[in-house]
């Protein structure tokens, strides 16, 4: 960890058995920000200096009781929780939404305490998948600060990678994540037909990420950060691009998310 | 003629996942002496081919492995005084009538559920009652939003 923690810092919060907070970190200097890794044993009051915070993928805990739920628990999780109260930009990716769902953060309903859905083992294999996807954003994009930087309806590539992926909860639980216009991703094809057959999970309203009522908190369960540079996609800009070394190696895809995270970051800095 | 059984699976070495969930439970204020975890696999399965079903669990190599596991048929299948069943919604394990675990056939499964049973004992040695068996899941062994808490009330 760095030893200045500065106002556009942002904390990637790594837990024992995270995995992508190197990708992490990366994306967000990509985009300008300054980024350190902050492990669980951080003190307390460093970590709350952080002016955003981000939970990377990963296996925290690994999985223990369930994806995510020892560390809805740990320590560091207070300061998370303090900075999402005051309204600093939070996001989960993967494992780190799973962790937000289990601490209740998202979708966070107004009253309610502990989880309020989860994600459960992917339906109907209940195996682990590692796909490519496309996640388009279906709410304003000024609704999650995190997404204000995005053009309406933008769609994102990025890579599932998750056993617990698919987006479950009791009936009025959906109805109200729908109303309130929590459901910020679903998952799409390359131009943004959302379809049952591009959900890679099961997961209920083929959701691929929430955000909370207040809107700075986004759990998301594809990795942006995974298909964030050239070299990374999927599509034909790979091959068009091969033989050219600065092309290969520039930021594009999923770095939106980022480029976005990174507006939220300023704005509330 | 079909008939429930219910098997379980428990580590014969120090249990890591236990070891965290009870540290985690007493971070919340639910102290325990001891927290034992176990694979629960309720079938139900067709009398004439009951006597197959423990042979082919032994020989499915990720669910038994003999040098760190205990497997037994359990003499209910409901969960005892102080123990939590958690069970999860599309849990039912079926492929086109053909039942397997860990893509192994199951002959003359007709039905297979997984759960996760936890046993809690409480300070003292007695099991937990059915109080903190109901606190310890709602705070974090079962996440009501998709999973079903089941024990002694």
């Amino acid at each position: 960890m760095s030893a200045r923690v500065g106002s556009a810092n942002v904390g990637v919060i790594v837990f024992p058995g995270t995995n992508s907070e190197e990708e992490t970190v990366r994306a967000c200097r990509a985009v300008g920000l300054e980024a350190d890794a902050v492990h669980w044993n951080a003190p307390l009051d460093v970590v709350r200096e952080y002016s955003a915070y981000i939970l990377p993928g990963g296996f925290a805990y690994e999985d223990r009781v369930r994806a995510g739920a020892i560390a809805a628990h740990d320590r560091l999780m207070t300061a998370v929780r303090e900075g999402a109260a005051a309204g600093k930009p939070v996001l989960g990716i993967c494992n780190g939404a799973q962790v937000l769902l289990e601490t209740g953060l998202v979708p966070g309903f107004a009253g309610a305490s502990g989880p309020q859905a989860g994600f459960a083992r992917n339906a109907p294999s209940g195996k682990f998948r590692s796909t490519h996807v496309y996640v388009k954003l279906t709410i304003p994009p000024e609704r999650c600060t995190i997404t204000a930087a995005l053009k309406p309806n933008a769609v994102i590539p990025a890579w599932a990678s998750h056993g617990e992926g698919r987006l479950a909860g009791g009936a009025a639980t959906l109805a109200r994540i729908a109303a309130g216009d929590h459901l910020a991703f679903v998952y799409s094809d390359a131009r943004g037909n959302a379809s049952e057959a591009v959900v890679p999970n099961g997961s209920a309203l083929g959701a691929a990420g929430l955000v909370n009522a207040a809107g700075n908190v986004l759990a998301l369960m594809p990795h942006p950060e995974r298909d964030a540079w050239t070299f990374n996609h999927h599509d034909a800009s790979r091959e068009a691009a091969r033989g050219d070394a600065a092309a290969m190696l520039k930021p594009s895809g999923g770095i939106a998310l980022f480029e976005s995270f990174a507006q939220a970051v300023r704005q509330w800095s | 003629m079909v008939v429930t059984r219910c098997v379980e699976t428990t580590l014969a070495i120090p249990d890591n996942e236990a070891a965290t969930a009870r540290a985690t439970l007493t971070r919340l204020g639910i102290p325990l002496e001891a927290l034992e975890r176990a694979d629960l696999y309720k079938i139900e399965v067709e009398c004439k081919r009951e006597s197959e079903l423990l042979a082919a669990l032994r020989g499915i190599e990720t669910i038994f492995n003999p040098n760190k596991h205990r497997l037994a048929v359990r003499k209910t299948d409901r969960p005892d005084q102080g123990e939590l069943w958690v069970e999860e919604t599309a849990a039912l394990e079926s492929d086109g009538g053909t039942i397997s675990v860990a893509g192994r056939a199951l002959p003359g499964v007709r039905r297979l559920q997984r759960l996760v049973s936890w046993k809690l004992t409480a300070p003292g040695g007695d099991p937990a009652s059915a109080a903190t068996v109901a606190r310890a899941a709602s705070a974090l062994l079962c996440n009501a939003a998709f999973q079903r808490a089941v024990f002694v009330r």
